[in-house]
């Protein structure tokens, strides 16, 4: 009961928190007053109408991660549709989700990487599926993660491929915070689903997704390490895809020769 | 294997490394036979382009003998044992750009593309050996070369041909042709190119062959203006003369119908606009000195084309724009897409129309590039085209 009692007001908090309006009626209300009395205490009311102020603007952690994206993409719908319905191949573009496994003809269930290597599974059921237009699936009531998600297909002008558009909503596990998700969904939702329709489109029109994962270079040293860990590329990098690329790279000793 | 690798400014070190391995299913392994400095890779050496990593193995201009393939390479268009020259762009085939013969624009080959959106808006092509916001593929200055998309970009060479002789189709020679079928030549135009170097060495000669009656070549050193004469221009040297009067004289105040801008971020010159340039790029505030640019724009006839095969990195100053709109200037420019012109300049070569080995200056071996990027950089010892054998051992000391 006091569980409950405690997480509703958490709740109801988290969520006061994420408006700006408290604050900047709070700021507002001591700024103007303040104008009014020009004392010493009016004088510190207004340095806290700065500071919340400055509180609404900063960003909060939204609770529910809503991101979409779209990607022209030179194929015909039906290759799409048909590349996408098959969720147990969804992991190859989906990069944030470990694997799906399908159940039944409406059912899979999803694992995806959680916070602190804990993995995150929900089982999804498909809501809408018009066959080279539109799927839509959403995770059970009641699930770790409360998710939806959909893709569309359209028809781009004068024949030019289609028009893909996915959508993806996230609300994080009960407790979690912002930062959690965001381990979740990648650096920001935007970028993820972005990514992660710019790799479907490469499966559809090249076969492949594009990698350097894997490939050979120089001693990196610590010059190399940190532009790397700056730029972040392994990030989004993708597994190479040939069969023979899974056995271990034997490592021969770095050797300068001049 | 042995690969060249870029290990910080001005520091080129030749390293034992892994050989490659095939990654993806369209991938083939290449063993090198041949492998060049590009006048590009000097932006890398002198550290002006950003997104290169410590240990990058560099080289886009290489050919030699495919030694693996990928499971889903198609046997018709390559298999193992096929002499090919490599183009120094990377391409899938099957995206809009491809199709539409965009080959340095493909949306499938670059897997950094967001990088170079944030940058550009959209990502070109994936380049070999050229930076990671260009997709950070190990390049060819190696032993061996992992090549993506295998059936798409290598075009085979038939026997008969030496190396020397078709290695310049990997990257130089088709990129000097596109700069001068940019120029929009129509038969009997002037046209003005700004550079000597090994691609205005090939885009003069693209000029004639394109119709052009005659080509005016601008540079400071000597041996590359002899060749320029060689190959049947006109020359000014920017060091002797102003290159605009000289231009107004030579074409009777019209000026040229077509200027080339085949020098890029690099520009060398005199004035205090290019004290402006090296200023700036000193402060890290611009990347590049577009000082040609800008003399290209202010001398071309009005209603005239500016080409511009010049590499370029970032957003630059004072471009004389107001010039460019009231004269109705056409622009064309765009990394080479390669894989329309290999295959018809490789018929040149074999017609016997031109022998791209003129260019050559020096042949090395792999283990002399530290000191080959040096002297090609500062130009010294009659350096104009570096050709490096990365199987021949180093001569003594």
């Amino acid at each position: 009961m006091r569980q409950d009692w405690s997480n509703n007001f958490s709740d109801f908090s988290e969520r006061a928190s994420q408006s700006r309006w408290p604050f900047i009626l709070a700021a507002s209300a001591l700024g103007g007053y303040a104008l009014m009395r020009r004392t010493k205490t009016s004088a510190a009311l207004a340095a806290a109408g700065v500071w919340a102020l400055q509180r609404s603007s900063r960003a909060t952690s939204p609770r529910r991660y809503q991101a979409k994206a779209t990607f022209a993409i030179n194929c015909s719908a039906e290759q799409a549709y048909s590349l996408w319905r098959d969720f147990a191949g969804l992991s190859r573009f989906l990069h944030h989700i470990d694997s799906v496994q399908v159940l039944d003809s409406q059912h899979s269930e999803w694992i995806a990487q959680g916070p602190l290597g804990k993995k995150l599974r929900w089982v999804a059921e498909i809501v809408d599926d018009q066959p080279n237009q539109r799927i839509a699936w959403r995770s059970l009531p009641g699930s770790e993660v409360e998710t939806e998600g959909s893709v569309e297909f359209r028809p781009r002008t004068a024949g030019r491929g289609i028009s893909v558009t996915a959508t993806v909503q996230y609300v994080p596990p009960a407790g979690a915070t912002g930062r959690a998700l965001a381990m979740l969904t990648g650096r920001h939702p935007e970028f993820t689903v972005r990514e992660d329709l710019r790799r479907f489109k490469a499966m559809l029109e090249a076969g492949e997704i594009p990698t350097v994962h894997g490939q050979s270079h120089g001693p990196r040293g610590l010059s190399g390490h940190l532009s790397r860990s700056l730029l972040r590329e392994s990030q989004n990098a993708t597994e190479p895809q040939a069969p023979s690329s899974h056995d271990e790279v034997v490592l021969i000793p770095e050797k300068r020769i001049a | 294997m042995k690969a060249v690798c870029w290990m910080g400014k001005e520091k080129i070190e030749v390293h034992d490394v892994p050989d490659p391995k095939i990654l993806n299913p369209r991938d083939a392994i290449i063993r090198v036979t041949s492998t060049c400095i590009c006048g590009s890779d000097l932006h890398l050496y002198d550290g002006y382009i950003p997104t290169l990593e410590q240990g990058d193995i560099l080289g886009h201009e290489f050919m030699g003998e495919v030694v693996e393939t990928g499971p889903a390479v198609n046997k018709d268009k390559l298999k193992v044992g096929d002499r090919v020259v490599v183009p120094f762009t990377i391409a899938c085939g099957h995206c809009f750009s491809c199709e539409e013969q965009l080959w340095s624009l493909c949306d499938n080959s670059n897997p950094n593309a967001w990088v170079a959106e944030k940058m550009m808006g959209y990502s070109p092509s994936g380049l070999f050996g050229y930076t990671h916001m260009l997709g950070g593929y190990a390049g060819g200055q190696a032993q061996y070369v992992r090549v993506p998309f295998a059936d798409v970009g290598p075009l085979k060479i038939p026997d008969g041909l030496a190396d020397e002789q078709v290695v310049f189709l990997t990257d130089i020679f088709p990129t000097g042709y596109m700069g001068a079928e940019n120029c929009n030549i129509r038969p009997g135009d002037t046209v003005a190119i700004w550079g000597c170097g090994p691609v205005g060495q090939f885009a003069i000669r693209s000029a004639f062959m394109l119709g052009a009656g005659r080509v005016i070549a601008i540079d400071r050193v000597p041996e590359r203006l002899a060749m320029a004469e060689a190959g049947g221009a006109e020359t000014l040297n920017f060091d002797e003369v102003d290159v605009m009067d000289a231009l107004r004289e030579m074409t009777g105040n019209i000026g040229p119908d077509s200027c080339m801008d085949a020098v890029g971020m690099e520009a060398w010159g005199h004035g205090a606009m290019f004290m402006y340039d090296r200023v700036k790029q000193a402060m890290k505030v611009s990347m590049d000195r577009p000082l040609v640019l800008r003399q290209c724009i202010q001398a071309c006839k009005k209603g005239g084309t500016v080409s511009v095969p010049g590499v370029y990195g970032s957003f630059d100053d004072k471009i004389p724009l107001g010039a460019f709109v009231n004269k109705g200037l056409t622009m064309k420019t765009g990394q080479t897409h390669m894989m329309r012109y290999m295959q018809p300049l490789l018929e040149r070569v074999q017609r016997g129309d031109i022998n791209p080995a003129f260019v050559i200056s020096h042949r090395v071996s792999l283990d002399s590039a530290p000191e080959a990027y040096r002297m090609f950089r500062d130009k010294q010892d009659q350096c104009i085209k570096v050709v490096m054998d990365p199987w021949a051992q180093a001569a003594a000391a």
